[in-house]
């Protein structure tokens, strides 16, 4: 193929972070991860800081969303997989065995590619999540409701319509109702991955915008596909390539002046 | 340019698939339809309020169906009750719990079998371990004899209805911090369940029409009866009697029971149709 490559680099929206101001909410230490025999992370060394939106850019297969499950231990729904090294999140290993999974997944919430709204109502697929961990009256119950569903920017849209089923919304609804569920259950992390891969444009630009508001409160891992996105959005950029990862630092830094020859050409869209 | 002969001999070929497939299908639906006519024109005329009010006659004098409606009742209900719980609980480890290990393939393997066996050896085997022991037929082995035919086939539509469920759902519903076993309840069932509840509708058809398990289990009974500790008419057993019997009105009463037992099957399957269409909205 003799197509030439773009050599675009997308624009960078966010100014340059100072880091040493910066608390480490969630750190990645020397970690390993392994589909059966196959090893697909290789000692991974990454902070994601409080507040700030981290992107995982990389290939297809490059392990980004492997690790981006691994942080709430997704991974352990199936057999055969299993992770070696440390994740510390605020300063606990979350890869101890003795650590409650459903608890550590109620601190760290997760968005996933293709929207997955329970089949039930609107109303329902928020309030349940919120019942597992908080005894609410009904009133209070209903302002948590109201709550996520606004600030996941979708309360216009469904206010009038919340005993309708989830999955009678838009993708891109659905989607927005999925950020709500995840906010309501009030966890301190949201892991985000490609949430935007099954959406079109506005919905994207609808959600992007949204994960600029939530990182006020939350600290955010975002996988992405699409550059213009990690580059919109994050503050930090770790670019991954065959289960290692190149290169992380300041989404700035790492689009303007990578110190990598790999990232340069994988963001400038010469190979991946 | 396109070689006129390959083509003319592919629309002969399309013409003759077309013509068979169309005749199979009009064989198949007219044969059904045949039965169907034949069953109202052989049935219909001997459905009164008697059937439903009066025990299973002597031979010359007049009768109805109660007794046989109600014992099967009582069996068909009996059976759903004890074989739907341990279906859906063998479906669910097999989908959930077990998707991976080697006992979910020995069961399924095993249920394959036991959802393909004979009716008749089902009845066998009940009578063996239950009416040889107890020393007389009764209901209860009736009920058990059609539970063990509901089983594999609740186990069978509850795995497959589970595995339907995609997995994204489940690690949403683990994502917000649900224990597995809520997981299963609130999202894998509720996403699940019509075709679960169609399974079930489909076992009580098919157990609902079974005569050769309750041959030998709980016989039959001429008479009033609800007790499970004895023999227990059902409407299966009375039409093969009163259907190979010399007497007319037997007969006329047996095609009457074959009219109400279809008309029973095909109001559930209906219902089993409804449920499942009104998952796609």
């Amino acid at each position: 193929m003799n197509v030439a490559p773009s050599t675009t680099v997308p624009t960078v929206t966010h100014a340059p972070v100072d880091i040493s101001s910066l608390a480490e909410k969630v750190g990645i230490r020397n970690l390993n991860f392994f589909y059966g025999e196959s090893k697909a992370l290789k000692s991974i060394n990454l902070t994601l800081y409080r507040g700030k939106v981290t992107a995982f850019i990389g290939p297809s297969g490059c392990g980004k969303s492997t690790l981006l499950r691994i942080l709430n231990r997704m991974y352990d729904l199936y057999p055969g997989q299993r992770a070696e090294g440390e994740v510390l999140f605020d300063g606990d290993n979350i890869l101890d065995p003795r650590q409650d999974i459903n608890l550590l997944r109620s601190r760290i919430g997760m968005v996933f590619q293709k929207p997955t709204p329970f089949p039930m109502s609107i109303y329902e697929n928020i309030a349940f999540g919120v019942r597992l961990y908080d005894k609410l009256s009904k009133a209070d119950l209903d302002n948590r409701v109201e709550m996520s569903l606004r600030r996941a920017a979708i309360w216009d849209e469904v206010k009038d319509k919340l005993n309708a089923n989830g999955l009678s919304l838009s993708g891109g609804q659905q989607q927005r109702l999925c950020i709500a569920r995840t906010v309501a259950v009030r966890p301190e992390v949201i892991l985000f991955d490609e949430p935007c891969s099954a959406l079109d444009p506005i919905s994207t630009a609808k959600i992007e915008e949204l994960i600029d508001e939530l990182k006020a409160d939350y600290t955010i891992a975002i996988v992405t596909h699409n550059m213009q996105q990690a580059a919109r959005v994050s503050d930090f950029t770790a670019f991954m390539y065959l289960g290692e990862l190149i290169e992380f630092d300041t989404t700035s830094k790492m689009f303007t002046s990578p110190s990598d020859s790999r990232t340069q050409d994988y963001i400038t869209g010469r190979f991946g | 340019m396109a070689d006129k002969a390959l083509y003319s001999s592919r629309k002969r070929r399309n013409g003759i698939a077309t013509v068979l497939s169309y005749g199979s299908a009009g064989l198949g639906v007219g044969v059904l339809f045949l039965v169907l006519a034949v069953l109202l024109w052989k049935g219909f005329s001997g459905l009164s309020v008697a059937v439903f009010t009066e025990m299973t006659p002597p031979p010359g004098s007049a009768g109805g169906l109660l007794n046989a409606i109600v014992g099967s009742l009582i069996m068909t209900i009996l059976a759903v009750v004890f074989g739907t719980p341990i279906g859906i609980l063998a479906g669910t480890y097999m989908a959930e719990y077990g998707r991976h290990d080697r006992l979910t393939s020995v069961v399924r393997f095993i249920n394959d079998i036991l959802l393909s066996a004979p009716s008749i050896v089902i009845g066998l085997f009940i009578y063996e371990i239950m009416v040889v022991r107890m020393g007389h037929f009764s209901g209860i082995a009736g009920a058990i004899a059609l539970a063990v035919i509901v089983v594999p086939v609740v186990v069978r539509t509850t795995e497959d209805m589970l595995l339907l469920v995609p997995n994204p759902l489940r690690e949403a519903a683990s994502a917000l911090g649900m224990p597995r076993a809520y997981v299963i309840r609130h999202v894998a069932y509720r996403a699940a369940k019509a075709g679960i509840v169609t399974g079930v509708l489909l076992a009580v058809a098919r157990i609902s029409g079974e005569t050769a398990p309750l041959l030998f289990t709980a016989l039959n009974n001429q008479f009033w009866s609800t007790s499970l500790n004895g023999p227990l008419a059902s409407l299966p057993v009375v039409i093969y009697q009163f259907a190979l019997s010399p007497y007319a009105d037997w007969q006329n009463l047996a095609w009457t029971g074959a009219l109400i037992i279809t008309f029973a099957v095909l109001t559930l399957s209906i219902a089993a149709r409804a449920l499942t269409s009104q998952k796609g909205n």
